[in-house]
């Protein structure tokens, strides 16, 4: 007999219904939030000790470049950037920039389109995807992310987007850290230890 | 390997441990008590999330064939093993078969369980540790002493010495922040240049087959996205039905671990790479191993199997807080680890354990998912009585207690001389040696008893 067989032959019972599991998700216990400002809810969790994310708001796409340079001065980095290749991204105009769209391994920064905001908890919704590689949003030391306001969700239940699951949905809420010596928190553990945010108010 | 108690007696005699047990396990309950107030009704929050592992639980075999429809149809792998080796086993071939001579690991305590990073050595192939404190227990050559934090016996300057002594370009500064960065260093390209990334599952999704991990550190993703096979271990009970279920259960999994309202990551993968997609691996396994969980939801355990691994129960037990991880010997420490490690060793290897507690019912009451811990470590204790496991000293000892006991003149005989005797021992309140339990006074001191016993001063207050 399998592994499989030997499993399942001890696992016999009735299969659950769907009635049953939905009953469990009804009025869930989950931080409160003002549906009615979930952009300053939004703000109010990033910038939260345990996530300490900056963020900056644009009225437009146009200007963007703008933004991210203003930021990356502003931490004495150069206008270096790892750029996927999102169409909203490139159709912007970005002289003065040296970008590639493969992160090194000592990447100094990183922009990324977040699918979503969830004002709950201060997270950032990414979905991998032809345009979308995840890698550089984990190797860079500098995460900057564009975030449409609209796109702020009150509740993590209103991360998933609907369709097929792409290969990786993820959730990033802070930056790399660390409590693993003595539980002293160090930022920058293995990935980003700076996360700055363009709101797009557009 | 020694015993329970000579571990634990080499446990309490080290006063470095005990502060860097402190430090770390004295802030997570601090945290967690903050995060649990801020919460509205965490109290029903536990109910909810007990009912839906008991609802799956109930449902295990369903919902696992839901998973494996599922992940299978998006392209992932589905493997089955019953037993820890089974579980080595297939995770071993398919790293042969991909040819990998070195593996990035994401800290999964099922991998411990099963011995995977024995296994790996055995057959040759380099393992890199990627969580950074399973990267300094790896320097270190020992076992994780906790299941979220598992270099919290190590102080700093323990850590300090192992990276000035391992890594290749340490830190010169002596803090932690450096430390960290040493580490950064050192594990960055190891984790780039991996032929494999193996993780746990913290949850598997049955609806969607996607696998979902947490971390703070990044590092799942930075082992699991660079190379080309991607091996999932994780044990049965793991499943959910639904994305939605999987988020309740992530509130309860932070605020209890470490009492953040959320991990800085948290990823759901779902098979491998697709057409089109710019990274992520070819392959994707998913390794799905038993090794006793079937048995325990049989045998009056099924509520462990509830359990979602966040170390709270042992963040706040006193006897944990004394002796540390270690000092338990298997790969679970703490109070859930007293009621697991019997299932992988067997009762007669571990049946100690069950008596290191106080049944203070700490661990219970901050359990995200309601698990009677000390009703269940009752049961392995009447258990290993009623398979005559206690030594001959206990039984005899226990038969005579029950012999007077059961006689009240003469007990109250007994517990009225031994309460005369035990005052002229005892100095400012306090007794700090007492013949026959030399063990126990030789860490603690006991409280003189009162002047005269229970029953006798409540026959002297119904007199008057």
């Amino acid at each position: 007999m399998s592994a499989r067989d030997t499993i399942f032959a001890r696992l016999k019972g009735d299969a659950p219904s769907k009635a049953e599991a939905d009953a469990l998700l009804i009025a869930p216990e989950r931080p409160r939030v003002d549906e009615a400002a979930l952009e300053a809810e939004f703000l109010a969790r990033l910038a939260l000790p345990s996530i300490s994310a900056t963020h900056d708001v644009i009225d437009d796409m146009a200007q963007l470049p703008a933004a991210v340079a203003r930021y990356l001065e502003s931490q004495n980095e150069a206008l270096t950037l790892c750029m996927p290749p999102d169409p909203r991204l490139v159709a912007c105009d970005w002289q003065g920039f040296t970008l590639h769209d493969r992160a090194a391994p000592d990447e100094a920064a990183a922009i990324a389109v977040a699918r979503r905001g969830i004002a709950e908890s201060g997270s950032l919704i990414f979905e991998t995807g032809p345009t979308a590689p995840m890698l550089p949003n984990f190797l860079a030391l500098h995460h900057i992310v564009l975030l449409r306001v609209d796109d702020i969700m009150p509740y993590l239940e209103d991360a998933p987007l609907p369709g097929v699951q792409p290969r990786a949905h993820y959730w990033i809420t802070g930056v790399s850290g660390t409590t693993d010596i003595e539980g002293t928190y160090v930022r920058g553990a293995h990935g980003p230890r700076f996360l700055h945010v363009l709101l797009l108010r557009q | 390997m020694s015993g329970f108690k000579d571990r634990a007696d080499l446990a309490l005699a080290d006063r470095i441990l005990k502060v860097a047990v402190e430090r770390t396990a004295g802030t997570a309950e601090a945290k967690r008590a903050v995060a649990v107030d801020a919460f509205p009704d965490f109290e029903a929050a536990r109910d909810r999330a007990a009912a839906i592992k008991d609802h799956v639980v109930a449902h295990l075999g369903a919902y696992l064939e839901q998973f494996e429809a599922s992940a299978t149809a998006a392209g992932a792998k589905v493997h089955w093993a019953s037993t820890a080796d089974e579980a080595c086993r297939i995770v071993i071939d398919i790293c042969k078969a991909a040819g990998a001579k070195s593996v990035a690991r994401s800290k999964s305590m099922l991998g411990e369980e099963i011995g995977l990073p024995h296994a790996l050595a055995e057959a040759g192939i380099g393992r890199v540790e990627t969580d950074l404190a399973e990267h300094i227990i790896q320097l270190a050559d020992e076992r994780p002493s906790h299941i979220i934090w598992p270099a919290m016996h190590k102080t700093r300057e323990q850590v300090s010495a192992l990276f000035k002594a391992k890594h290749r370009s340490p830190h010169a500064e002596e803090t932690i922040a450096a430390m960290a960065e040493s580490a950064r260093r050192e594990l960055r390209t190891q984790m780039l240049g991996a032929d494999v990334g193996i993780s746990g599952a913290n949850f598997l999704i049955a609806d969607t087959g996607a696998v979902c991990t947490v971390t703070n550190e990044g590092n799942a993703e930075l082992s699991l996205v660079p190379p080309r096979v991607h091996i999932v271990t994780a044990g049965i009970e793991k499943i959910v039905p639904s994305m939605p279920h999987a988020i309740h259960m992530l509130r309860m999994l932070a605020r209890s671990a470490t009492g953040a309202a959320l991990t800085q990551y948290t990823t759901f993968y779902t098979g491998p790479k697709r057409a089109g997609d710019r990274d992520g691996p070819e392959e994707m396994h998913i390794v799905l191993v038993d090794n006793g969980r079937t048995k325990m939801r049989e045998e009056g355990l099924a509520e462990m199997l509830r359990c979602i691994r966040c170390g709270a129960c042992m963040n706040h037990c006193v006897v944990f807080r004394q002796i540390g991880g270690h000092a338990y010997g298997g790969t679970y420490p703490g109070p859930m680890g007293a009621v697991l490690t019997p299932v992988f060793d067997g009762l007669k290897e571990s049946r100690e354990l069950a008596n290191a507690c106080t049944l203070n019912g700490k661990c219970q009451e901050v359990c995200p998912v309601r698990i009677p811990l000390p009703t269940l470590l009752r049961g392995w204790r009447e258990k290993s009585w009623r398979e005559g496991l206690e030594p001959t000293s206990m039984r005899a000892g226990l038969s005579l207690w029950a012999w007077v006991a059961t006689r009240p003149r003469l007990y109250r005989l007994g517990t009225g001389m031994a309460v005369r005797a035990m005052r002229m021992l005892g100095r400012k309140g306090w007794i700090d040696k007492l013949p026959l339990v030399g063990g126990w006074t030789r860490y603690r001191d006991m409280p003189k008893p009162a002047a005269r016993t229970f029953m006798a001063q409540y026959k002297k207050e119904r007199r008057s």
